[in-house]
């Protein structure tokens, strides 16, 4: 197994520049996630890694070794496809093994390992069916298997659970988080779901427009999200961002007007921000409580029964509609006034150019 | 819970309704004008030649039994042996170079078939389809001719030795008429070939190139295994086009030089038409129609759905 850096990367289709600069380290053994919206440009890094598309300027080593012009074959890497692509007219046992045949590995070696990559991803009994015969889930396993079974040096997913249901998706998680501890595998796992992202990483790369927004562990992400765009892409349901300006700045404390709601935010470090400035609130749903005392007052919209936690869409006096979680089952309704409010340190605050302030 | 399997043994035991009477009625009132026609131009004519393969007639005067003696001709006779045989030299030509170009052009312009190389490959390619056949004999007997193009060729790089009139070449004339049905079935075979590579996803490909394949191990383990029903497809129809052919051969060569390029389809004409044994004629009929059979239900069989 190795690491992977990646230089100053860049693809253009034509004049279209879908990957705009990216650099990236990825230690040998981290679970990466590569998230973002459709688009965005995820599997585009993703395969131009794996050697499946050209990389128009920068580069890609994988280890120390430059990879640009090596064919994918030679790359030390192996790929789990968002279509499975397995072989329809082999077995899952010639599927398993159809890189080991090619390379040409000895068949006694090559029906152990084929054996005991079907052992690790429990599919010994579907070694004699034709993926036709398989279902979704089946069919994911054999393609990990497939890609295992060569021991490739990093291993990478493009959305590879997908077409999955969404129990078997939560099954399938948790199959590739115990795999990548046994392995021990450098992997890059590219999806639009924030919950495999956020659940399966070590570090997760968050893509918007061919560009790195940020980089960091799921809970750095969540927490400390550098921008708007990651703001509003991670976290379920999304961040609530309203619009305000800066009332008053006292020690790591700003006052937020939000037309005649004035509330308070607690920012770490000294700031460049000054009364009158515009910026951009932001509250997590889940940090919002109902709280008769709270600054946010509003009209409840719609309310989601969880059965563990209610979701509230609140329509605010000054005419923005944010999103609540509150615990339990909530006893508001539908046009009922509510008070929301939050604690002044989980707020977050982005500047006019995006950028998170404190 | 009833599995879906269950669920359709469930539905096979139910006892046959008024509905699904009435329902199997209506489908045969459809089924019935193409049936009637079927039966009227293929069936009928079909029986008929069955029955005067055990006649000798000259299509005009009193018929008599004859037994099985047409049949104990066309499998005897050296001559009528050689025409069949004939033909099968035909399906090396007329299947092997269509389907093998066919595969090697859809390979090739698999990853351009939507740009203009690809329009234009296939619409060049596809081209002797739409040209008829007869035209397509006369055009090739110009080109086999003594003065033809084919012979200016070949002298113009130093090979006079080997100009001749093909087509009146004993040797030479079946190989000649070979390549016009090959030149005229290779659009066909092409076209159901690239269509077929189309359907064959992308990513199958992507996979056998991390899993070390060249593009030699990607034709043999995806083009091929991909293209079967197709290639199968191709492989019939040009059997029959060999094995049945008449146009191509009564063009250019109307059967000569002797009998080396008489096809079947040709003597069965000659036989009825020309020498008046329409026995005869209909025995090596019925005899091509069980050829062409035999020759084409291995192909069917592999190219059926393995469950």
């Amino acid at each position: 197994m190795a690491g992977l850096t990646i230089r100053s990367v860049r693809k253009n289709y034509g004049p279209v520049p879908v990957i705009k600069g990216v650099d990236l380290d990825i230690a040998h053994g981290e679970f990466v996630v590569f998230v973002g919206p459709s688009g965005c440009g995820k599997s585009t890094l993703l395969r131009m890694i794996a050697g499946l598309e050209d990389i128009t300027e920068g580069t890609i080593a994988i280890g120390d070794r430059v990879v640009n012009d090596v064919e994918p074959r030679d790359r030390g890497v192996a790929m789990v496809f968002q279509s499975y692509a397995l072989y329809p007219h082999m077995s899952v046992y010639d599927n398993v093994g159809f890189g080991l045949k090619l390379a040409g590995t000895p068949k006694d070696v090559r029906d152990a390992k084929i054996r005991e990559a079907a052992r690790v991803l429990q599919m010994e009994h579907l070694l004699d069916r034709k993926p036709a015969q398989l279902s979704g889930g089946q069919r994911q396993r054999v393609a990990i298997g497939r890609a295992i079974v060569r021991q490739p040096d990093v291993l990478l997913f493009d959305e590879p659970l997908s077409n999955l249901d969404a129990a078997l998706r939560g099954d399938m998680r948790m199959e590739l988080a115990r795999l990548h501890k046994d392995l021990d595998a450098t992997m890059i796992y590219v999806t639009h779901d924030q919950v495999e992202a956020m659940t399966l990483a070590d570090k997760i790369v968050v893509l918007d427009g061919g560009v790195v927004q940020q980089v960091g562990t799921p809970l750095e992400l969540y927490n400390k999200p550098a921008n708007l765009f990651v703001a509003g892409f991670i976290g379920a349901p999304n961040m609530n961002l309203v619009a305000g300006t800066v009332d008053a700045i006292n020690a790591g404390e700003l006052t937020i007007a939000l037309g005649a709601t004035k509330v308070r935010v607690a920012i770490e470090g000294a700031t460049s921000l000054k009364a009158g400035d515009a910026v951009t609130l932001g509250v997590r749903p889940h940090a919002l409580t109902a709280d008769a005392s709270g600054p946010l007052k509003g009209i409840v919209q719609l309310i989601e029964q969880l059965g563990n936690e209610t979701v509230v869409r609140v329509k605010l006096a000054e005419g923005e509609e944010i999103t609540a979680v509150l615990p339990g089952q909530s006893g508001h309704a539908v046009g009922a006034p509510i008070t929301l409010a939050f604690d002044p340190a989980s707020a977050h605050l982005f500047g006019t150019d995006q950028l998170r302030v404190g | 819970m009833t599995s879906a399997p269950a669920a359709q043994r469930q539905e096979q035991r139910l006892p046959q309704t008024r509905g699904s009477r009435k329902s199997r009625k209506a489908a045969w009132f459809f089924v019935a004008p193409a049936f009637a026609f079927y039966a009227a131009f293929v069936l009928v004519p079909l029986a008929m030649s069955f029955y005067y393969s055990f006649l000798r007639w000259d299509g005009i005067g009193q018929a008599r039994f004859h037994g099985i003696t047409n049949y104990v001709t066309v499998l005897t006779d050296p001559k009528l042996l050689q025409i069949i045989g004939n033909a099968f030299q035909l399906v090396g030509y007329f299947t092997v170079i269509p389907v093998v170009l066919g595969l090697a052009v859809a390979s090739v312009i698999r990853g351009h078939m939507a740009g203009p190389f690809g329009t234009a490959t296939r619409t060049i390619l596809f081209l002797p389809q739409v040209i008829p056949l007869v035209a397509a004999g006369i055009a090739w007997s110009w080109m086999f001719a003594n003065t033809g193009v084919v012979n200016q060729g070949l002298r113009a790089i130093g090979l006079s030795d080997w100009a001749r009139g093909w087509l009146g070449d004993f040797v030479w004339a079946l190989p000649a008429v070979g390549i016009i049905g090959a030149w005229v079935l290779l659009g066909l075979c092409t076209i159901l070939l690239v269509t077929g590579i189309t359907k064959i996803d992308p990513s199958l490909y992507e996979a056998a190139r991390l899993d070390g394949a060249r593009p030699w191990h990607e034709f043999i383990y995806i083009t091929l295994p991909g293209l079967r029903q197709e290639i199968a497809v191709c492989v019939t129809l040009t059997v029959i086009s060999a094995l049945a052919s008449f146009d191509i051969v009564y063009i250019a060569t109307q059967g000569g030089p002797g009998i080396t390029t008489m096809v079947p389809g040709l003597e069965i004409y000659r036989l009825a038409f020309a020498h008046r044994q329409v026995g005869l004629a209909s025995a090596l009929a019925i005899v091509l129609m069980i050829l062409v059979l035999i020759s084409i239900a291995p192909i069917q069989w592999f190219a059926r759905e393995k469950k």
